[in-house]
Formats: C-alpha cells, sequence, structure tokens
C-alpha cells in the first residue's frame, strides 16, 4: 500500500471517530437531561423522609445541576478538551480515575472472556463444519443455539452455584480473596477468582462464533480448490489444515474483534452476578443514579473501545483474506472491492 | 484435550465443562468463614459508594464504624451518652451545648476536642451530602471539650444528627478523607475494595468498649452471590429478602429483626376542586376526602392476613408510622379486620348500595377509587391487590394499578399510592401529617390538615426535653380526646405492614437484641457490632 493511501485510511478513520464521539456525547447528554430519573432524588433515595428541600438545594449545588443544560454541556465540553472528563457524583471520584480502576478489572475479564470464546467458538465451529450433518455436528449446533438464547446472568447464577456452592471450587464473589489486604493477594488468586466471571461472559460470544465458523468451513469444504486437492489424494486432515483453517478464520477474526460491544455489554451482567467490580458494575451504579458525567465518560470511552475492536478487526481480517486488502482495510468496502473485481 | 474434542464427538458438548474442571482442580480453595476466631464475615450490603465521609452521610444508618457520635441510641432506642458526656438544650430551644470526653483520640493519635465536633457540624451543613444539617445556624468552641450548637430554629429533632453525625478530624478532613477515613469510633479501616468488600480492624484506642473481633469483612454481593456465599458457607451474618429466607442454610440460623420499614396507604384528605400544586399536579379526591371511607378501609383490612400471605410471615400487623417507637401511641391503633364495623361505619356517613353493583354511592359518587403502587414493586403489588380483595366486600371498590415512580409524583395528591416509610427521626411523622408539609416533596402527599394534630406536632418539635417531645409525638396519633392522625381518628392512612429484616446468622454468633430497624434491610443490623460474640 502506498503511503498516501495509508494516511488518508487513518486519517479518515481518525476524522470518522471524531465524528462518532461528538454525536455518541451529544445523544448522550440529550438522554441523560431528558431521562425521568431525578439525580437528586436518586442519590437521596430511601432518606427522602428526612431530607429537606433545603438540603436538596445543597446537593444540586455541590453537582453543579442548577446550571441550565446547555451551560452545563459546554463547561464539561470545555473541562474534557483540557482532558478532563469531570468527577462521578456515584463514586465522589474523577470519572478518569474511575474508569482506570474499573477498566483494568474489566480488562482482565474481558480478554479472558474473549480469548475462550474465540479459542473454543472456532475449535467448535470447524468441528462441526468437518462433520456436517453427523452427530458431532447436531450436538454443536443444539449446544450453540441453546447459549445464543440464554441469558448470561441466568448461566452466571447455574455456574455460581454448581462451582460454588455445590463443589465450592471457586469463590462466590468478587475479583479478590474475601478479607485479604491487597498486599497479600497473588496473581493465582486473582486468576481463580477471573475463571467463573470470564466463563460466564464467554459464553455470549462463543455461539455466533461457532455458527460463522462452521458456514465458512463448509463453504470452503464444497469449493472447487478442494474438491480439487481431494482428486490430489489430499486426506481430510491435510484440507482443513492447509485449504479450509485460514478461509474459516477470516470471518470468526472479524467477528470476533467485533463482538467488543457486545462483549461490554454482557460483562455488565456477568459483573453483577459475580460482584466482579469492573467497568460494567460502575455502569449500572451511574445509570441508577443518573450520574452523567460518569455515564458520559463511560459511553465516550466504550465508543473508542468498540471503535478500536472494529478497526482491528478489518485490519487482521485483511490480512488474513488478500481479498480485502486491495481497497484499503474497510469491511464496508468489501462490495466495492468485489464490484471493482469483477469490472 | 483438544485431540479428544477431535475424535470423540459426542464429547464435544462437553468440552467446556472438562475445561472448567480441569481449571478448577488446579486452584487453592479459601478457608471457610469463621477459620480466624477474631475475624467476622458479613454481607449485609449498605456499601456507601462515595465513601466514608459523615459529613456527606455516612453512618446515618447506626453505626459508623470509623467514627464516633455525640449520643447513640440503646436496644430500645432511648439515647444515651457516647462522645457526649451530657448535653443540654436552652429553654428558647435554639442552643444545644455539649460537654464532651476527654479521652477519646483519633486513630491518628490526636484527641478529639470541641473544635472538631463544630468544624464536623459546620461542614455538615453546608455539604450537599445526606444528612440534613440545614437546621444548625453556627456551630461555637466555648472550651476543649464544650461545643455550643446553635439552630435557626427550635428543632427535638436534632438530637437524631447528635446520634448519627459521626466526628471527623479537622486536621485531616482533605478531599480524599471519604476514602480514607479517621475517626474516633471502635473500628478503623484497613482496605475498601469499591464494589467488593470492606477490611476494617478493631480500633485498640477505642475509649468504649472492645469489639470481641479483631478483624470484620463486609462483602458487598447482591442478593444471589450473597446468597451463594451463606450456602456455601463463606459468611457469618447475610442479609437476605425475606422471599430468599425459606431456605436451610447448614450452619446458620435464621433471625427475623422487626423494623419500622412499613407500607401503607396514602389518601388523598380533601375532594376534589379543581386545585393544583404550584407544579400544577392535581390536589384531591371526591371518595378519600370523606372520613367515613378512610375508616372503613382501615376497619376492613385484615393486616394479619397481609402479613401472612403476602410477607410470608415475616412482617407485623401496622397501625401507625412509627410502631414499637419511643414516640408511638398504642391507643392510636385499632384491630381491623372487622368488616361489619367497616359496612357500619358507611351506613352511617350515608355510602349505600341503591342500583346493586356491589358498590356503594353517595350523592352519585360511587366509593370507588384508584390505589397507585410501583410496578417494579411486587411487595407493593401484592399488597395493593389484597387490600382491593378486602375492601370489595363492604362495598369499596379498589382499582390497584401499577405504574412508574413519574406517574406516582404526578398523581400522589389526588390518588391513593402505596408508600413505604420507617425512620428512627420523628421528623419523618412530621413530615408525613403536618400542614405544613402538604405537597413539599413526596411529603403529607395527601393535604392532610388537622389543627389539633398540627400543634402537637409543633409542640413536639419545638419541646426542650425529649420526654416532652415523646409525649406530643404520642397525643399527636391520638390525644386523650381521641383526636389524631391515626386509624382511630382522622385516619389519613391505612398503614398495612411492618416488614421483619430476615438476616441468615452463624449458629455460633450471638448478635445480641437487634434494634427495630428503620426502613434500610442490612446496615442498621451493625447498630450492636461492639457487642456481638461467638458463643461456642
Amino acid at each position: 500500500m502506498s503511503p498516501v493511501r495509508v494516511i488518508s485510511a487513518v486519517g479518515g478513520r481518525v476524522l470518522r471517530l471524531a465524528l462518532l464521539l461528538a454525536t455518541v456525547a451529544v445523544a448522550s447528554f440529550v438522554l441523560m437531561v431528558n431521562s425521568p430519573v431525578d439525580p437528586v432524588s436518586a442519590y437521596v433515595g430511601a432518606d427522602v423522609a428526612v431530607i429537606g428541600p433545603e438540603q436538596r438545594a445543597l446537593i444540586a449545588e455541590r453537582w453543579g445541576l442548577d446550571d441550565p443544560p446547555l451551560e452545563r454541556f459546554g463547561a464539561w465540553l470545555g473541562n474534557l478538551l483540557q482532558g478532563d472528563l469531570g468527577h462521578s457524583l456515584t463514586f465522589n471520584q474523577p470519572v478518569t480515575e474511575v474508569i482506570a480502576q474499573r477498566f483494568l478489572t474489566s480488562l482482565a475479564l474481558m480478554s479472558a472472556a474473549w480469548l475462550l470464546s474465540g479459542l473454543i467458538g472456532f475449535a467448535l465451529g470447524v468441528l462441526a463444519g468437518v462433520q456436517r450433518g453427523r452427530a458431532a455436528d447436531r450436538v454443536v449446533t443444539w449446544w450453540a443455539y441453546t447459549l445464543a438464547s440464554a441469558p448470561t446472568f441466568w448461566v452466571g447464577l447455574l455456574l455460581l452455584y454448581v462451582f460454588s456452592v455445590w463443589l465450592g471450587w471457586t469463590p462466590v464473589c468478587c475479583a479478590v480473596p474475601v478479607g485479604v489486604t491487597a498486599d497479600e493477594v497473588g496473581l493465582l488468586d486473582r486468576i481463580h477468582h477471573l475463571l467463573l466471571p470470564a466463563v460466564t461472559l464467554s459464553i455470549v460470544g462463543v455461539a455466533p462464533v461457532v455458527l460463522h465458523t462452521r458456514h465458512a468451513v463448509v463453504e470452503a469444504l464444497e469449493s472447487d480448490y478442494v474438491a480439487f486437492a481431494r482428486a490430489q489424494g489430499e486426506s481430510t486432515a491435510g484440507v482443513v489444515l492447509h485449504r479450509v483453517l485460514r478461509n474459516a478464520a477470516a470471518p470468526a477474526l472479524l467477528l470476533q474483534f467485533s463482538s467488543w460491544g457486545e462483549l461490554f455489554g454482557g460483562s455488565v451482567l456477568a459483573e453483577q452476578v459475580f460482584s466482579y467490580p469492573g467497568l460494567g458494575a460502575a455502569t449500572t451504579a451511574a445509570a441508577l443514579g443518573q450520574d452523567v458525567p460518569l455515564l458520559l465518560g463511560i459511553a465516550l470511552f466504550t465508543t473508542v473501545f468498540v471503535f478500536v475492536g472494529n478497526a482491528i478487526g478489518d485490519l487482521v481480517h485483511a490480512q488474513v483474506d488478500p481479498r480485502i486488502r486491495r481497497v484499503g482495510a474497510s469491511w464496508r468496502s468489501r462490495g466495492r472491492a468485489t464490484a471493482e473485481e469483477v469490472a | 484435550m483438544k485431540k479428544r474434542m477431535m475424535n470423540g464427538a459426542r464429547w464435544a458438548a462437553l468440552a467446556a465443562a472438562a475445561a472448567l474442571v480441569v481449571a478448577g482442580c488446579g486452584t487453592s480453595t479459601p478457608a471457610p468463614a469463621g477459620g480466624a476466631p477474631d475475624e467476622l464475615r458479613l454481607a449485609i450490603g449498605g456499601e456507601s459508594e462515595e465513601g466514608y465521609d459523615p459529613t456527606l452521610g455516612w453512618g446515618r444508618y447506626g453505626s459508623p464504624l470509623f467514627h464516633s457520635t455525640l449520643l447513640a441510641r440503646d436496644a430500645d432506642l432511648n439515647i444515651v451518652p457516647d462522645l457526649a458526656t451530657d448535653y443540654s438544650v436552652s429553654d428558647d430551644g435554639l442552643v444545644w451545648t455539649v460537654d464532651i470526653r476527654t479521652d477519646a483520640r483519633f486513630t491518628d493519635g490526636t484527641p478529639v476536642t470541641a473544635r472538631d465536633v463544630a468544624y464536623t457540624f459546620t461542614t455538615a451543613a453546608r455539604s450537599g451530602g445526606l444528612t440534613d444539617v440545614t437546621a444548625l445556624r453556627e456551630a461555637v468552641v466555648v472550651d476543649d471539650d464544650t461545643v455550643e450548637l446553635r439552630l435557626t430554629a427550635p428543632q427535638s429533632t436534632f438530637v437524631n444528627r447528635l446520634v448519627t453525625l459521626g466526628i471527623v478530624p479537622e486536621h485531616a478532613h482533605g478531599p480524599d478523607y471519604a476514602r480514607n477515613p479517621i475517626g474516633s469510633g471502635p473500628f478503623r479501616l484497613v482496605q475498601w475494595d469499591p464494589g467488593q468488600q470492606l477490611i476494617v480492624e478493631r480500633n485498640d484506642d477505642y475509649y468504649g468498649p472492645a469489639p470481641a473481633f479483631r478483624r470484620v469483612v463486609f462483602l458487598f454481593t447482591g442478593e444471589d452471590a450473597t446468597m451463594a456465599a451463606a450456602t456455601a458457607g463463606r459468611v457469618d451474618v447475610a442479609a437476605v429478602p425475606s422471599s430468599l429466607a425459606t431456605a436451610t442454610v447448614p450452619g446458620m440460623r435464621l433471625v427475623a429483626v422487626p423494623s419500622v420499614d412499613n407500607r401503607g396507604i396514602s389518601f388523598p384528605t380533601v375532594p376534589d376542586t379543581g386545585r393544583t400544586d404550584a407544579e400544577g399536579r392535581p390536589i384531591g379526591n371526591d371518595v378519600t376526602s370523606d372520613l367515613a371511607i378512610r375508616q372503613a378501609v382501615n376497619w376492613a383490612v385484615d393486616r394479619q392476613a397481609l402479613v401472612d400471605g403476602v410477607l410470608e410471615g415475616y412482617g407485623s400487623p401496622a397501625t401507625g408510622p412509627v410502631d414499637g417507637l419511643p414516640w408511638y401511641e398504642p391507643a392510636s391503633a385499632i384491630p381491623g379486620n372487622d368488616p361489619a364495623r367497616a359496612a357500619a361505619i358507611l351506613d352511617a356517613a350515608g355510602w349505600v348500595d341503591s342500583d346493586g353493583d356491589g358498590v356503594r354511592e353517595r350523592n352519585g359518587v360511587r366509593a370507588a377509587f384508584t390505589l397507585l403502587y410501583r410496578a417494579e414493586d411486587s411487595l407493593r403489588q401484592a399488597l395493593a391487590l389484597a387490600v382491593a380483595d378486602m375492601v370489595r366486600p363492604v362495598g369499596i371498590e379498589i382499582t390497584p394499578s401499577g405504574v412508574s415512580w413519574d406517574v406516582v409524583t404526578a398523581r400522589l395528591h389526588a390518588d391513593a399510592v402505596v408508600f413505604g416509610w420507617g425512620s428512627h427521626d420523628p421528623t419523618e411523622m412530621y413530615n408525613l401529617y403536618s400542614s405544613r408539609q402538604a405537597g413539599i416533596e413526596l411529603w403529607n402527599p395527601g393535604y392532610y390538615s388537622n389543627p389539633t394534630v398540627d400543634a402537637h406536632l409543633d409542640a413536639a418539635m419545638a419541646a426542650t426535653d425529649p420526654e416532652v417531645a415523646n409525649r406530643h409525638w404520642r397525643a399527636a396519633q391520638a390525644d386523650e380526646n381521641g383526636v389524631g392522625f391515626g386509624p382511630a381518628g382522622d385516619a389519613a392512612w391505612a398503614w398495612l405492614v411492618n416488614l421483619q429484616h430476615t438476616y441468615y446468622v452463624d449458629e455460633c454468633l450471638d448478635i445480641g437484641r437487634p434494634q427495630i430497624e428503620p426502613h434500610g434491610h442490612g446496615w442498621p443490623i451493625t447498630a450492636g457490632i461492639t457487642g456481638w460474640r461467638w458463643t461456642c
């Protein structure tokens, strides 16, 4: 690819991200300002009986809720441009600190779940594709459909009861051992606490990978080049290894990278079940408390996160599938690529 | 394993489970709860997400753990000294003079002085947190161990600020304080993992009785994980909703703590004349504004049946908003469950079913009204439906309607609503029944007004002696002439049930006699934590 093309491709993406962020910020703010939930009422909660109007005014003043919405958005935007995301109402802490702390915890969870779902999903998808129509295929497909329709929350509870309560192998909660101070927590402890939430979360992503991989494998196995290879006497194992895997990997990879959004959504539920203090749990708390600065911060952060996931997906996909590479690494340009090829 | 997956097709479906088993075996199992005899593990919720700063409201439900308060409430909710050795209120009720003990130290070693007390109250009065100290005009240090709290108006309930506001050190109260609290209470903070746990250790310099536990861990698990932790034997105390309290947990006993966490029906007590409040919300209801209707509902409802049927037995019939508290008036109660009496009251008031549709009328008005409840609250829904069934035989038609909280706040002056209240602070009672508070916040939603009741409420608020205050609080519910807001008088509300808060507690843990708990389920049980002991 020529340098000009690279620059224009990168520049295009950055511009698109900037536009996307602006849209997300404005849309989120408008939604939140018009939300029927009053942040002060949400904060006061059950103390409504003894918190009077004067005290409510003090709360609103502390949070700067007295200013008109446009002014608040302007102030927020001004601070944002200086790198200040504001102060979280719920956690009484700078938004950047909240996100940084929570995201580190979430990152471990999400990457473990992501790897698990990718590897297991791809392996099972290949197995099902190769064994198409036979018992293994039916079992895997059935399993994938079951997982696709099983609510994360419910799966989490099931695993919690089986492995933490009945078998006692895994902890019942949290990212660290109960009652142990930070300096005594080892890596093994953290992995031990990560296990169940990660497995629960991986279940969100595994079904689509299985089914798409299976389809890609089936398609590849029916192609002329596989028929040709077989005619030359190549074994099934050889065909799968040399002719099918790379073709099947492309959709699986693209899917995996574009699933970062769903991964984040699933983590909200998984973290809730296991009292795992990641970004998902913070999002729930922020939403319930109508914590506008934190919600905006999380919205922007996840936008970047998902955008980067998609971008990497496109790049990797292009690496794996040379047909994509000709017009830059954009998934959306795939249709044009085919058109050019035809022309 | 991969090989097995590729070859043994039938095992494919179990692959993920197998992976789990293999991985699970490789790691160690943590020690069960109670492994260390001087450590206690509690899953009772109550995390303060914004930290542990009393001037922002931390500690308002009982023990602030890290801080000591000027006064405290004993198991019967009577006021007892704590950091304060004595206090007095001036005759005009405006100046509270508090003497504090001289042997109290913060955990950083500095002594607690009157300056810290004054600073704490002044800061709390100005900060927008969850403790309302707006009645304070100024806090003045008289000498090292005496402070004067000067109020803008007499307020007998200000004593609750002395009970709940933990004293913070002036010299260490900075922006990071909420995450690193320093106080003079029975425990000090060791580590807080937000969203997970709070680890505290005994403060050996504490001036009060030393807790029996060197270390206490609070787990901030959700309902399901709490239940799982209790079942797996990982916690010593677990707060669970009563709907989950039916299980038998090995090694634990179920403790049901009485509370004033109540549910009741507010009635609009004024007729609909087209009046609206400042925000344009309609006021008044032509049916519930009739005393006979409100009394009939109160007499017709079988509260014990609600306790047994809706609360699975974990509760008690409610007769008022403050059942069992020191300012409760038993004479205001009625036994209820007497449809014949309800019918007689309606007959006498001229409500008769002339068209034979099962619902009474008077002057063309049907004895029918809507009862709103928050749709997502299944308990309130069950209560609303059950009450509608109970009043139908006496000729009153209640239409329960599950709505969003927005609709409740828009309609609360015009429709009956199922509310939940319950506080250790009689301010709540004042707010629910004083005509001054009609239409403010969610208070006195039905615009109830009775000059005699108002006079008692105002006298209670202005009293300088707690006993005098309690006498007036009681008289507001029912005075010697039978006048009052209670069901025997104006029946401004129909109180239904008080919940019991359910906890699984280790069979070997003695938690003493808990206080009657307020609206919050969980943290209030820690009020007596310094007296908890292992018994085996």
